[in-house]
């Protein structure tokens, strides 16, 4: 057929390449590699700044993506039309999400008063009421309490 | 016309690739501007929302090793079409279509985890839900309300049967069977009618011992510290997941104190009722005795005097019936929060919703943004493997020979970009 000619991603490498079968399990290998050092990151002594981990792991991503793309999408061998049709699509996407920042990504620093009152707020160590604050007697009310759980729960 | 030479008429192609590769290029280009969107639109939301209310994988019952085994399960799978690719280029039919099944049975084993994965949150009542889902973003008023209103829905379903008759314990149990005129107990029944009775209680205790307890500690207190901690308390008591460790501390001794207290009120309310008890029944003697001096005084003044006498007594009586009756609830109220207290103790496993398998309102801030994100992500990811799976279907019939092979290296180009997109999911929903 006269379109399968042209299919060839290059013609060359098919046919001086026979077999890229183990090279595909290896970039397969390199794959979990990466996924396993992602889920490593995601539980390391990175994640205490959060901004490291965060950076590693998207750097991660990308890796395994670039991986993918180049070579089961056989990008790495394909002529120079692979630019026409991903760069411009990626950098809209880009743009798009840019775009949404200021009005998504910042919105909590438009809100109103009345609206600041049923957003999302985390628990954080405010001051204890008065009639909480100071009480010296804490132990001694836990102290009270243990031995009277345990009769209650008989 | 001169037919002296033929124009060599060759088709050149602009791209040197085959119309279809092109179509699928130019699909996938619309497909990163559709997913850049999407994960964008994920990441402008979950950082721009207030500092500290993302909710972490597992306040929201996200488990990293299902989404550790799902990416590999989807690299598998991009092997397997390559492998079939590089087959079916190579014109090696039979194996490549070994390949295909393999990459369909990953795909396939990819959703079921998926499906397993909805299922766990579901069961958790995390999904998102118009007009209102279970997560609230704060412990306030609204929360309160909407427990208050969830448990007398829930307390109503588990009185009824699905026909929405009441279900009386021992009665609806019992039916009478047309052909004998015996009553017969349907033991399924019973069980069931029971376990919904006990589920009925387990949630009555609840809406008076937490909800309505709550809702009096508020009521009766002008410190809105005070009033923010004791709902926070019915927070921690339903969902603990989403408290910080050290504010954790700070519920679990604000109960300890609470608790000691009520404890300390029901021994006096007790006590209280006791002494009006017996006031009450040596009123009540003073009454019959005044009540005989009535009838037996024949003297017209001195019945007068008693009669007044008795009057005086009975308002006294009556007072002090009201007095304590008053002092009773209390008592009663107060001894049905020791008692939730004892049944849903603060922190305990994972709190009530998890360890009584119930599913009331929860407090997770950011909670709502999290699911509907959460939700359209990986629902449109996975509606692309289902895509990618019925398309693989559809190649089962053919032979896939070396003719053959631009159709699978373009449904392969699909499933790859399918597996890029989730190489992104996977850290940004289970691991950030």
């Amino acid at each position: 057929m006269h379109q399968r000619d042209d299919t060839s991603d290059s013609p060359a490498i098919a046919h001086t390449a026979k077999d890229r079968k183990p090279f595909f399990t290896g970039v397969f290998v390199m794959l979990l590699l990466l996924t396993g050092m992602s889920f490593w990151v995601a539980n390391s002594p990175l994640m205490d700044n959060p901004v490291t981990g965060w950076t590693a792991m998207m750097a991660i991503s990308t890796a395994k993506a670039m991986l993918v793309i180049l070579f089961f999408m056989h990008l790495w061998w394909e002529k120079s039309w692979k630019y026409v049709l991903t760069v411009p699509a990626t950098i809209i996407g880009l743009v798009l999400v840019l775009l949404l920042i200021p009005d998504v990504g910042n919105r909590f620093a438009t809100y109103s008063k009345t609206r600041r009152t049923s957003a999302p707020e985390p628990y954080h160590a405010a001051p204890l009421p008065n009639s909480l604050a100071g009480q010296s007697r804490a132990g001694q009310v836990a102290s009270e309490v243990t031995p009277s759980k345990e009769s209650q729960a008989e | 016309m001169t037919t002296s030479s033929h124009p060599e008429l060759t088709y050149q192609p602009a791209l040197p690739i085959s119309n279809g590769k092109l179509a699928l290029w130019l699909f996938l280009s619309t497909e990163i501007m559709f997913f850049t969107g999407l994960i964008g639109t994920y990441l402008v939301l979950r950082f721009g929302a207030p500092e500290g209310t993302w909710p972490s994988p597992q306040e929201v019952h996200v488990a990293e090793w299902i989404g550790a085994i799902n990416t590999f399960v989807l690299l598998c799978s991009s092997v397997t079409i390559v492998m079939a690719f590089e087959n079916a280029k190579q014109n090696l039919p039979a194996v490549a279509k070994k390949w295909l099944w393999a990459t369909i049975a990953f795909g396939c084993l990819f959703l079921g985890i998926k499906a397993y994965e909805y299922a766990s949150k579901y069961s958790h009542g995390i999904y998102p839900r118009y007009p209102r889902s279970l997560m609230y973003d704060r412990a306030d008023l609204t929360f309160l309300n909407g427990v208050k209103l969830e448990t007398s829905k829930l307390i109503k379903e588990a009185l009824s049967t699905p026909e929405g008759t009441e279900v009386a314990i021992a009665e609806d149990v019992e039916a009478v069977d047309p052909a004998s005129g015996l009553s017969q107990i349907t033991p399924v029944a019973f069980e069931e009618s029971h376990s919904k009775v006990t589920e009925a209680e387990q949630l009555q205790l609840i809406q008076s011992g937490l909800v309505k307890w709550t809702e009096t500690k508020v009521g009766r207190t002008d410190d809105p510290l005070m009033q923010k901690l004791a709902i926070e308390g019915l927070a921690y008591q339903i969902y603990p997941r989403t408290f910080p460790e050290h504010y954790a501390d700070r519920i679990e001794k604000y109960f300890a104190d609470e608790n000691a207290e009520t404890k300390r009120r029901f021994q006096e309310l007790s006590e209280e009722v006791d002494g009006r008890q017996q006031q009450l029944q040596a009123s009540q003697q003073e009454l019959k005795k005044l009540e005989q001096d009535i009838e037996t005084s024949t003297d017209g003044e001195k019945k007068n005097a008693v009669r007044a006498k008795f009057a005086e007594a009975k308002s006294f009586a009556d007072d002090l019936t009201l007095e304590t009756t008053r002092l009773t609830v209390e008592r009663d109220f107060v001894a049905g929060r020791l008692e939730a207290m004892a049944a849903f103790p603060p922190g305990d496993d994972g709190g009530v919703n998890e360890h009584h398998h119930l599913k009331l309102p929860m407090v997770i801030p950011s909670g709502n943004t999290w699911a509907n994100t959460y939700f359209l992500l990986t629902g449109f990811h996975g509606i692309h493997v289902l895509i990618g799976l019925i398309i693989f279907a559809c190649l089962l019939p053919m032979r896939l020979d070396a003719a053959r092979s631009g159709l699978v290296e373009n449904v392969g180009l699909y499933w790859h970009f399918v597996d890029i997109v989730w190489i992104f999911l996977f850290p940004l929903i289970y691991l950030f």
